[in-house]
């Protein structure tokens, strides 16, 4: 570690695995529930449990890439983080906040909640992934603001590069994008409109710049090729994907109320969202065939080419599938939707952030790579997490054609639980494919606790 | 390979899988046109009379002029005749400017007489391909200014032509889709 | 193929386009800020409805329902429930006030809120006027 306060990343990386655990757990319990439905209720229903499994993934994804910066900023600044004090009090309000939020969706009736955080002041809960109190909201909003503000000084008085400037627009861009999860208009098509401008410009947009700078650093370390020649494709990468990523907002927008001429603009400009995810794969291959030199950490490299190949698949190609509005029109808010989601967010997210931490945690414990033994236990972790969540997509792929067919193109089409009844064996497939998921997890977290005999120092 | 690839392709090839993007883009859009048309060709007949196509035309002319100066400018740098490649870029950018006022024209008396994006079909396709295009004119002179303020300040000369050629890569790109766009949606029927 | 372009063309192309396509959504945002009125229903955006909205939101019944295709996929589409139930409100409220405190053994069951009249009447008023939204004939058909 050539910088002290990069160590702060560990805080972080540590918190984002223990909420990852928490996350999986919950998915489990939601997958259950698709099939024996009283199950946990009515303690635990559904709502709740699949709140907890969304917001799990959101805010350990945040510490994921605020361990991340934390991490790469200061090397690529070439000095020491603007406050490490700060970065460490911003972890602790974070999780406690997360916390007492994830605590607040179990332990009372979300109306209640609603009621104790007062959110008839100003009513932002109740909407897919938003249903923070608007007065956590608010504390994401500090907290990303003093991150923002700690990274942002730490590259200001530091060394600019491609990296850490992409970074920091994609953060700058996640904490801007985030204030549109405080306009809630009465108006159901104005309130769906502009909370796509958080939830899709996050993740087909800003997310992904964050995304290509912590690949494009991996890959740089790993491989040791050329600053140059990366930032490059960073750049090419990354422009592909706001063309095409912006205007691909359009495809929310086919029936929810807006004009019609979004089903063209839509379906045009998110056809084309596969080519950057289609050149990240490229990327991390070549890179990783022109690397100069065998970095010890291979598991790593691992991660770094699992998240081209997954995100190309989960965001790219699952994307893509149904896209196009005259496919979306039979598929919109069926188990495809879910399919899409579980292998994108896998794809895309969890692995990079995986990657970064499999790179850096080594080194924040004082070596340059885990032991072989852990490495390849690490290596068993991605093939198991990464199999089954191809295997879960898949299932809930057959279940959503099934599901759109039985329900909305038979000729006798079936009501919806009719449907659900139908489909139930690929809701149990997929539930073990869940659990096996959840067996990698223990892997992967075991891999951090192999015994450092056989170490390697590089 | 590289060099042949690079004499084939003029200028930074960075600009040709921007190029190659939107070309992507508006064929699409031309193939939905198409096949759009092909299943309501009344109601695109009848919307269709209602274009100016004099003012189309006088863009087209304007649009092929104005590429006619960019490759002379080309030609000038290659010279190592800056002041003369410059006046060429001039011209093109008032050629250009012409195309945005004519099209404005047009944009103008369309939204006077009510017509927007929800209009009907056709006019979903004009309004938006004509305006999707526009864009691409506007963006097209502010890359060919950016080159003419570059010449000024003698970036340019017989051997350092790059940065004219992708400018001009550009500029043919947009003059090469309005030909396309201007019969399909004025004139085909 | 990287030897072919520079970083600095590729920087510009990442700014410009950027820029360029954010306009674009800009202008197209305004044109539907222009549309959205005359297929958003809001004429019958009564203060019964927006009660109705708050109350949706205050038991997050999106965490097991779809609006309009967006949600849970746990539980039917309420989108068009109100067409799909007859076009009664009274058929809505019957069906949340009688789901029972402790669910179906085995299966799927919506919880019991306890709303009260006023409260069922707000609920069934929002999905009636969300029913009304111009939403391009979707759902394919009534099932949703």
């Amino acid at each position: 570690m050539e910088y002290q306060s990069q160590a702060v990343a560990k805080y972080y990386f540590t918190a984002a695995i223990g909420l990852f655990v928490g996350q999986i757990l919950f998915g489990l319990i939601i997958g259950l529930q698709y099939v024996v439905g009283d199950f946990l209720f009515p303690e635990i229903p559904f709502n709740v449990a699949r709140m907890v499994h969304t917001n799990l993934l959101i805010v350990w994804l945040l510490f994921g890439f605020m361990g991340a910066a934390y991490y790469l900023i200061p090397e690529e600044a070439e000095r020491e983080l603007y406050s490490p004090a700060l970065a460490i009090l911003m972890f602790w309000i974070f999780l406690v906040a997360g916390a007492l939020t994830i605590l607040g969706y179990l332990l009372v009736p979300y109306s209640t909640l609603a009621d104790l955080t007062m959110n008839e002041l100003w009513p932002t809960m109740g909407r897919e992934f938003l249903e923070q109190p608007t007065i956590t909201k608010l504390g994401i909003v500090v907290v990303a603001l003093a991150f923002v503000f700690n990274v942002g000084m730490t590259v200001l008085q530091g060394r600019k590069t491609v990296i850490n400037l992409v970074l920091m627009i994609g953060l700058v861009g996640l904490a801007v994008f985030f204030l549109f999860a405080f306009h809630n208009p009465s108006d159901l098509v104005q309130d769906k409109f502009w909370w796509w401008w958080t939830v899709h410009l996050w993740v087909e947009g800003v997310w992904e710049l964050i995304l290509g700078s912590i690949l494009a650093f991996v890959l740089i370390k790993t491989t040791g090729v050329d600053r140059e020649v990366i930032e490059k494709w960073l750049y090419i990468i990354i422009a592909m994907t706001l063309i095409t990523g912006i205007i691909g907002t359009g495809h929310h927008y086919y029936w929810i109320g807006t004009p019609e001429y979004w089903q063209w603009w839509g379906s045009i400009f998110s056809a084309m969202e596969p080519i950057p995810f289609f050149m990240m794969t490229v990327f991390a291959f070549t890179m990783v065939n022109k690397r100069k030199r065998d970095h010890p950490n291979k598991v790593a490299v691992l991660w770094a080419l699992g998240t081209g190949v997954m995100a190309f698949l989960g965001a790219g190609v699952w994307g893509f599938l149904h896209t196009l509005a005259p496919v979306n029109y039979f598929t919109h808010g069926t188990q495809i939707t879910a399919a899409h989601g579980h292998m994108a967010f896998y794809g895309a997210y969890v692995m990079v952030v995986l990657a970064i931490i499999s790179y850096a945690m080594p080194i924040i414990r004082g070596r340059a790579a885990n032991s072989n033994k852990a490495q390849v236990m690490e290596m068993w972790s991605f093939w198991l997490m990464t199999v089954s969540i191809v295997f879960i997509t898949l299932f809930l792929t057959a279940a959503g054609i099934l599901q759109t067919w039985l329900q909305r193109i038979s000729d006798t089409p079936m009501t919806f639980m009719a449907a659900q009844d139908q489909i139930a064996i690929f809701y149990w497939m997929r539930e073990f494919a869940g659990v096996v998921f959840l067996i990698g997890l223990i892997v992967y977290i075991m891999s951090f606790f192999v015994s450092e005999e056989d170490e390697m120092n590089a | 390979m590289t060099e042949t690839i690079q004499k084939k392709l003029p200028g930074d090839f960075a600009i040709w899988i921007f190029i190659y993007a939107e070309l992507m883009v508006f064929a699409i859009f031309f193939i939905s046109y198409a096949v759009t048309r092909s299943n309501h060709v009344e109601l695109f007949n009848e919307s269709q009379q209602l274009l100016n196509r004099t003012a189309g035309m006088a863009n087209t002319v304007a649009l092929i002029t104005s590429s006619w100066f960019v490759v002379n400018a080309v030609h000038a740098i290659k010279a190592g005749r800056e002041l003369l490649s410059a006046r060429w870029l001039g011209g093109a950018l008032v050629m250009g400017g012409l195309f945005l006022a004519i099209k404005i024209f047009e944009f103008y008396t369309k939204s006077v007489e009510g017509i927007t994006l929800s209009t009907n079909t056709f006019y979903m396709f004009y309004l938006s391909l004509t305006f999707f295009h526009f864009l691409h004119v506007v963006l097209g002179m502010v890359i060919l200014s950016v080159v003419l303020i570059n010449m000024r300040k003698g970036k340019y000369s017989a051997h350092e032509t790059t940065g004219v050629e992708t400018g001009a890569s550009y500029w043919h790109m947009v003059d090469l889709v309005w030909i396309i766009l201007f019969p399909l949606i004025y004139l085909i029927r | 193929m990287d030897e072919m372009f520079t970083k600095s063309m590729a920087r510009n192309i990442f700014y410009g386009g950027t820029v360029f396509f954010f306009l674009l959504f800009l202008a197209l945002t305004f044109d539907t800020m222009g549309v959205v009125p005359s297929r958003d229903n809001h004429e019958n955006l009564t203060p019964t409805v927006i009660a109705g909205k708050t109350l949706w939101e205050e038991n997050n019944c999106i965490g097991c329902h779809t609006l309009l295709g967006e949600g849970a996929y746990f539980a039917p589409e309420l989108g068009n429930v109100y067409v799909r139930f007859g076009n009664s409100t009274e058929a809505i409220k019957g069906f949340i006030k009688s789901r029972p405190k402790d669910g179906i053994p085995g299966r799927r069951s919506m919880p019991q809120f306890n709303f009260t009249d006023e409260e069922l009447e707000q609920l069934a008023q929002f999905l009636k006027y969300t029913s009304e939204i111009n939403t391009s004939n979707w759902p394919p058909n009534i099932m949703g």
